[in-house]
């Protein structure tokens, strides 16, 4: 019992990084209708920043991911307006083969940068938990849980209050007639990615404190980000959520059958993946449209 | 066909001269000229592909023109962005109504006020009511799921948030039972008396020829005649090809 309350337990904190790693991912999906290959490169820069400013100027990691996310928003920002914004009505496989190429540009910059060193993020409290009975509940790990569920709300808040928010529904919803009432098109494209990759950059800093990052070590993400968002559902943040969680149970559960390891858990992850598009290809909490 | 222009004031809210646009396949628009005036009612008819509906897209910026001038109150607006049309003035009640249909109609109507920051929108939005009394009570519904006839209520009220010099409402009519119709006329002529120009696109043509002051009848991406709307009803080729006269 206590060995299952341990599991949903990892698992749900496991989880809490996959929904920072969803919810950008599957914004810049359901709104711009793309695939973003590069989002696990976002991440890792995310990693990165907050890396640096620890290992530099010793700042708290969790301090730091407010910097990660405006860092990137500015980033994605840019990125979208100055490149991605002029294919954007060009096929999907466009958008697949230039968001491919801005992932190996920018793992390349961050070789150059930083190298292929492993870097990781290890702060005072780093090994400690909270010990209730039998369970350990890791504090950094509960507290990137709280931090992803807390980025999930803000961006369901922007998304569902916000002026910009209705202007990123509305052209989701109809691209031209969002541009009859007014709403500028290559500036809602431009902050939809740019929020999607602020949440990426914040993912990321969470991601520094758990593992050692390389350049590289954003790719598994964007796959995992990919099934979350299947999982859940296109289109609503509170779906990453669930599929976000939903991901880091069954992973959990999955690494704990004897003999098996972290690819083992991969291939019942995206089994689920697959059984849940052929029986529910709306997501678990998606709505057909 | 002649050409019967009549009634334009000197200085037109609209001035359309020789525009060319197309896609990618090829041109639609040849040489078309065009013009509004101030609180006018202006007709756009022809038959299915005439290029009414690119018109009216290069005119909120849709659609690009490939050559030729548009000039809003005076002002060169050729190829400016909608958002900046918007802005300036020009309304487009799309064809198919184009609402965001997940949306609730309030947030519908509130998004054709997108660029507006004074405090006069909830004003607004109750004088669209009194000009759609049946909307008053689904405001809070999900724009799809209201009938044909209210969703174009919804379509024009979203174009009339804007506040707009100029609104342009493409095919008014279609789909929608004659009785429907005919309130959505007499509210597009209200609006058109209080001050708004309009130019009403539709390939019911007795229906547009009826409420304008005067038409434009489009042929192959080109103006084969305009003048007063009572005359162009009369005119020979029009109620042999479109009237069935």
């Amino acid at each position: 019992m206590a060995d299952f309350v341990q599991l949903v337990v990892l698992g749900l904190l496991a989880g809490g990084v996959y929904v920072a790693v969803g919810i950008g991912f599957g914004l810049v999906w359901g709104v711009l209708n793309i695939v973003n290959l590069a989002h696990g490169a976002l991440v890792i820069i995310g990693g990165y920043i907050t890396w640096q400013l620890f290992s530099a100027f010793h700042i708290d990691p969790f301090l730091s991911l407010p910097v990660d996310a405006v860092a990137l928003f500015v980033l994605g920002y840019t990125l979208q307006r100055g490149v991605i914004n002029r294919i954007i009505r060009a096929p999907l496989l466009f958008t697949f083969l230039l968001t491919f190429g801005l992932n190996l540009v920018i793992i390349n910059v961050l070789l150059l940068m930083f190298g292929s060193d492993f870097r990781s993020v290890t702060p005072s409290y780093s090994g400690q938990g909270l010990e209730l009975g039998n369970v350990v509940v890791p504090y950094t790990r509960l507290a990137s849980l709280g931090v992803a569920i807390l980025t999930a709300a803000a961006l369901a808040f922007v998304l569902n209050r916000t002026r910009i928010g209705l202007a990123i529904n509305a052209i989701s919803a109809d691209r031209d007639a969002a541009q009859l009432v007014g709403i500028d098109l290559r500036h809602a494209y431009a902050m939809t990615y740019g929020l999607g990759a602020a949440c990426a950059g914040v993912a990321g800093g969470l991601i520094a404190m758990i593992q050692a990052i390389t350049p590289t070590a954003g790719e598994p993400y964007t796959l995992q980000a990919f099934v979350v968002v299947i999982l859940g559902g296109l289109g609503r943040v509170s779906a990453t959520v669930v599929g976000g969680l939903a991901f880091g149970l069954v992973e959990a559960f999955g690494q704990s059958i004897p003999g098996s390891g972290s690819v083992f858990a991969n291939a019942i992850a995206f089994g689920l993946m697959v059984l849940v598009l052929v029986t529910r290809p709306q997501g678990l909490m998606g709505r057909l449209r | 066909m002649s050409d019967m222009r009549n009634g334009v004031s000197p200085e037109p809210l609209l001035e359309v001269r020789r525009l060319t646009a197309g896609f990618d396949a090829g041109p639609v628009l040849f040489g078309i000229d065009l013009e509004v005036a101030p609180s006018e009612l202006v007709a756009l008819v022809g038959a299915n592909g005439a290029g009414k509906s690119t018109l009216l897209g290069v005119l909120s910026g849709l659609v690009r023109a490939t050559s030729g001038s548009i000039s809003l109150a005076g002002e060169d607006v050729t190829n400016a962005r909608p958002e900046v049309l918007v802005r300036k003035g020009v309304a487009h009640v799309p064809q198919g109504r184009r609402l965001f249909g997940t949306m609730s109609v309030e947030k519908n109507l509130l998004l054709g006020a997108y660029l507006r920051r004074d405090g006069e929108i909830r004003g607004d939005l109750v004088r669209v009511l009194d000009l759609f009394p049946a909307l008053k009570d689904k405001l809070s519904r999900e724009a799809g799921t209201l009938s044909g006839g209210e969703q174009q209520m919804v379509a024009i009220g979203r174009g009339l948030m804007a506040r707009p010099k100029l609104l342009m409402v493409d095919e008014l009519s279609l789909g929608l039972a004659p009785k429907v119709v005919d309130h959505l006329i007499e509210v597009i002529q209200q609006i058109n008396r209080e001050g708004t120009a309009l130019i009403l696109v539709e390939q019911d043509v007795l229906v547009a020829l009826d409420a304008a002051n005067r038409a434009y009848v489009l042929e192959n991406g080109r103006v084969a005649l305009s003048g007063k709307a009572a005359d162009v009803k009369e005119d020979p080729g029009v109620r042999r090809a479109y009237l069935g006269l």
